[in-house]
């Protein structure tokens, strides 16, 4: 046992978990593990009790009930009599480790020219937010506390704010953190500041405009190729380049829609352009349902019920406003769920794990079945992230991810005991 | 006549069973005076609506089996009336940070969830035309909306209106009441109402350019032997609507107050060939008139409150009445999500300032602003075959007594007042005791 210890403590710290040669997919082998006695809920099939989970070097090597699964020499064991195992949750949107260096307010006249100065919008749909990424332990822990073991950074600033990363929650050091980079093109219906588009329709139509342009550039390389002697080559634009693995490989790019004339506009340009279009925050979509039946894309919906700044809850006086943000907002993922479209669920808008977990008490309580809840924590983000091979279940041979409870996940007096992050444990 | 009436409003009823459901709503007003605008007051009178179009204008119509019947005895029954120049029901006004652009769309921000859906309803505005801001030189393109409250954005939407793109002239423009801060953002060109003239020919030349390139591009397409390299132009959503505009698709709105450079803009869609339908506020066109009328060219303007700002300096209350008696197109807009539900009362106005007769004046707020926006065809007065846009009033829509009672939109009433007053007070009734308890 005070080798387990050992390990525990180790793995806290993200510098001595590096040091000690557990980096996932390193050269090095990972500890195993053997969860005992747990009753596990592997999402991909049904629950059951007195179950044993091994777990070796990073992945799960085998789950089953304890008596067909044997456990070998090496293994730690972990006696997990009475408690419950489930895959590690997955936010499939957050901002966060992310440090924004703007200023917080243009007030100024220097400020005003300042961002009068910065490139108008400061788009780069080719930038990678990896390149940014500050991860913090204290943020890190608290949502590893309410069992989120995977979280999709994305960019936050601009129209085409640039790509995504997927990050097992095993530490500080980003590098060993990425689970895939990039995953999908972010694009948000904002302004620039002090600049082109200033508008929501003006951004509206820069986003159509960049994609036209892509699609140019595109006929144009095309053109070119074909004609390499006697055509003049064409105008390099690196915007459109940035584009084009988005419009013709079809790569994903998650639209970040916050009510429901955006989640119609979004589908007008991902229709347009023919995009393997996501739509995320959507925290109107449930008015959206019939839209989205006829036309199923992924939906990344936010467990932050602040109702948007158009709704006509927020226009008729704060009573009103505060009872949508408590009893109507609170219900979209369960009026998703009973319209019949699959989605996954976010802490987009969410500071940390607490509200998080709140989030998706609120749901659960506004009428979403927990098993629904779970899915859409699990499964369903992996499959639309394009890392169902190796994330959101329990099952041999995937990324070694899970939560283990005193109590039904997502209940008041539930408690997470410990998780598992790439194989490596944390206790709280 | 009687008998006519009462024929064709059964036979209708016999043609209503077979018509397509949810098309629209079903609904008789009776005994009302009914103001049609285009033929003169019958009282009293019904309107008979079926499946969202008005089916019987005049006396005694029965309701069909199953048709829901108002009483309007003692009210007014008037055409719904149409705002030809507001902002409302649109996340965003302006694309202000550039001079030029036309690609601004504010058909593609609609909110349908602007609470000022509801303020129009009230005062019997059943349509409006909400419109991009007066920013810049040309600002983008507007929208046509049906204030169907509750309803989808897309289905607010009138297809049938013509497509109209704001312009701009005069203050706004050339940001004459911006202070130019050291350091700050340097000021933006144009800056002199020449330089606005200047820089909307500049851009409607590079679109006539951008027409020449892509009919050589379809010429080539076209040709038996296509050159190997042959390339598409590059799409610009900038110059395809001012290209739009050059092919008649679209008509200009432009916002204006001076008279002479009025006349300037009036000019240069002579020399580049476009379609202006309506100046915008035009305090000065009782100036120039005559050239209006000879254009054929309206005006959106307020029934007073002129001089908030220098160019609005020479503006009189006569203008809008006197205008409309030279010949000139007139409406009288809000320009406003608040004034809105008292365009009838700044219709009257013209009463007093520029003697209209009541009819003329509530022209100003219904057939009017329905040509000025290409839809007189299917709203603006009450006549067979036109939608079933309606409004009842307490009094007659000039009295300054007159206050909006119900509002009907394609036969489904969108606004009731007695219903909201009835909830209201529910409402109040419901929260009285609690607050009660709470204060002790």
């Amino acid at each position: 046992m005070s080798r387990f210890r050992l390990l525990v403590a180790l793995s806290l710290a993200g510098a001595a978990l590096a040091a000690s040669g557990l980096t996932p997919g390193g050269g090095e082998v990972g500890p195993t593990f053997a969860v005992r006695h747990a009753r596990v809920v592997p999402v991909a099939g049904a629950p059951f009790d007195k179950g044993t989970i091994l777990i070796r070097d990073g992945l799960i090597e085998a789950v089953g009930p304890s008596d067909k699964v044997p456990i070998p020499e090496d293994a730690e064991i972990v006696e997990a009599e009475g408690w419950t195992a489930y895959p590690g949750l997955i936010s499939a949107h957050t901002n966060l480790f992310l440090e924004d260096p703007r200023p917080a307010q243009v007030q100024t006249p220097a400020d005003l020219a300042a961002a009068a100065a910065q490139p108008s919008p400061p788009d780069q749909p080719g930038f990678r937010v990896f390149a940014e990424l500050k991860p913090r332990q204290t943020t890190v822990d608290g949502f590893l506390k309410v069992g989120v073991t995977t979280v999709l950074v994305a960019p936050a600033r601009g129209i085409f704010q640039g790509q995504s990363v997927l990050l097992n929650l095993n530490g500080q050091d980003a590098t060993a953190m990425v689970v895939k980079n990039p995953v999908a093109l972010h694009v948000n219906f904002t302004t620039a500041r002090g600049g082109y588009p200033s508008s929501l329709m003006g951004t509206i139509a820069y986003i159509r405009q960049k994609f036209l342009d892509a699609e140019y550039t595109a006929a144009a390389q095309a053109v070119y190729a074909k004609n390499l002697r006697g055509m003049k080559r064409p105008a390099y634009d690196p915007f459109a380049e940035a584009l084009l693995p988005f419009l013709k490989e079809k790569k994903p790019v998650v639209f970040q829609c916050n009510n429901f004339e955006e989640v119609k506009r979004a589908l007008l340009i991902i229709d347009e352009f023919k995009l393997n279009g996501f739509l995320t925050q959507a925290n109107e979509a449930w008015r959206a349902a019939e839209a989205l039946k006829k036309r199923p894309l992924p939906l990344l919906v936010t467990l932050d019920t602040r109702p948007p700044r158009t709704s006509q809850y927020v226009n008729q006086g704060e009573d009103l406003r505060k009872k949508a943000e408590a009893e109507i907002y609170p219900a979209n993922a369960a009026n998703l769920a009973k319209s019949g479209l699959k989605f996954a669920l976010t802490s987009l808008g969410l500071a940390d794990g607490p509200a998080f977990l709140k989030g998706v008490q609120g749901a659960i309580k506004a009428g979403l079945s927990r098993e629904d809840a779970l899915r859409a924590l699990t499964v369903q983000p992996a499959e639309y992230l394009g890392v169902a091979a190796s994330l959101g279940t329990l099952e041999a041979g995937k990324i070694a991810n899970l939560v283990l409870t005193k109590g039904e996940l997502f209940d008041e007096k539930t408690q997470v005991v410990q998780v598992f992050v790439d194989g490596v444990p944390t206790k709280f | 006549m009687k008998k006519r009436v009462i024929l064709f409003a059964s036979a209708l009823g016999i043609l209503a069973g077979t018509a397509q459901a949810g098309a629209g709503g079903s609904l008789l007003i009776k005994n009302g005076t009914i103001l049609t605008v285009s033929k003169g007051a019958i009282a009293p009178g019904d309107v008979l609506i079926i499946d969202g179009l008005i089916r019987g204008v005049g006396p005694n119509l029965a309701a069909p089996p199953g048709v829901r019947v108002v009483d309007a005895a003692g009210k007014f029954v008037l055409p719904g009336i149409i705002d030809s120049h507001t902002h409302i029901a649109l996340d965003g006004t302006n694309e202000g940070s550039e001079a030029i652009t036309p690609e601004a769309d504010v058909g593609r921000v609609v909110n349908a969830d602007d609470v000022a859906i509801l303020t129009a309803l009230s005062g019997g505005v059943t349509m409006i035309h909400t419109m991009h801001g007066s920013a810049n030189p040309i600002g983008g393109p507007n929208v046509v909306l049906k204030m169907k409250w509750g309803r989808p954005s897309e289905e607010l939407v009138v297809r049938e209106a013509w497509k109209t793109l704001k312009f701009a002239l005069g203050e706004n423009v050339k940001q004459s009441s911006r202070t130019i801060q050291v350091g700050g953002p340097p000021p933006r060109y144009p800056q002199t109402r020449m330089g606005t003239n200047a820089i909307i020919r500049r851009e409607f030349l590079r679109a006539k350019d951008y027409m020449a390139e892509w009919d050589r591009y379809e010429k080539l397409r076209a040709s038996k032997t296509p050159p190997p390299a042959l390339l598409p132009p590059r799409r610009d959503l900038r110059l395809e609507v001012l290209a739009d505009v050059l092919r008649g698709k679209m008509v200009a709105r432009c916002h204006a107050y001076v008279a002479p450079e009025t006349l300037e803009f009036l000019l240069l869609s002579k020399e580049l060939g476009f379609t202006v339908a309506v100046f915008e506020h035009a305090w000065e066109a009782y100036k120039i008139a005559d050239e209006l009328a000879a254009a054929k060219v309206g005006i959106s303007v307020f029934a007073d409150s002129w001089a908030y700002k220098m160019e609005a300096a020479e503006g009189i209350a006569t203008n809008a009445g006197y205008c409309a008696k030279q010949g000139v197109l007139v409406s009288i807009n809000s320009d406003s999500g608040e004034r809105i539900r008292r365009l009838f009362n700044d219709a009257a106005k013209t009463m007093k300032y520029g003697g209209l007769t009541e009819d003329e004046a509530l022209a100003l707020v219904t057939i009017n602003p329905a040509l000025q926006l290409g839809v007189d065809k299917i709203v603006g007065s009450l006549e067979v075959g036109k939608h079933g846009d309606v409004a009842v009033f307490s009094h007659h829509p000039m009295s300054a007594y007159a206050r909006c009672d119900l509002t009907v939109i394609e036969g489904e009433v969108y606004f009731d007042r007695d219903r909201v007053v009835r909830e209201r007070e529910e409402a109040a009734l419901k929260a009285a005791p609690a607050k009660k308890g709470g204060d002790r």
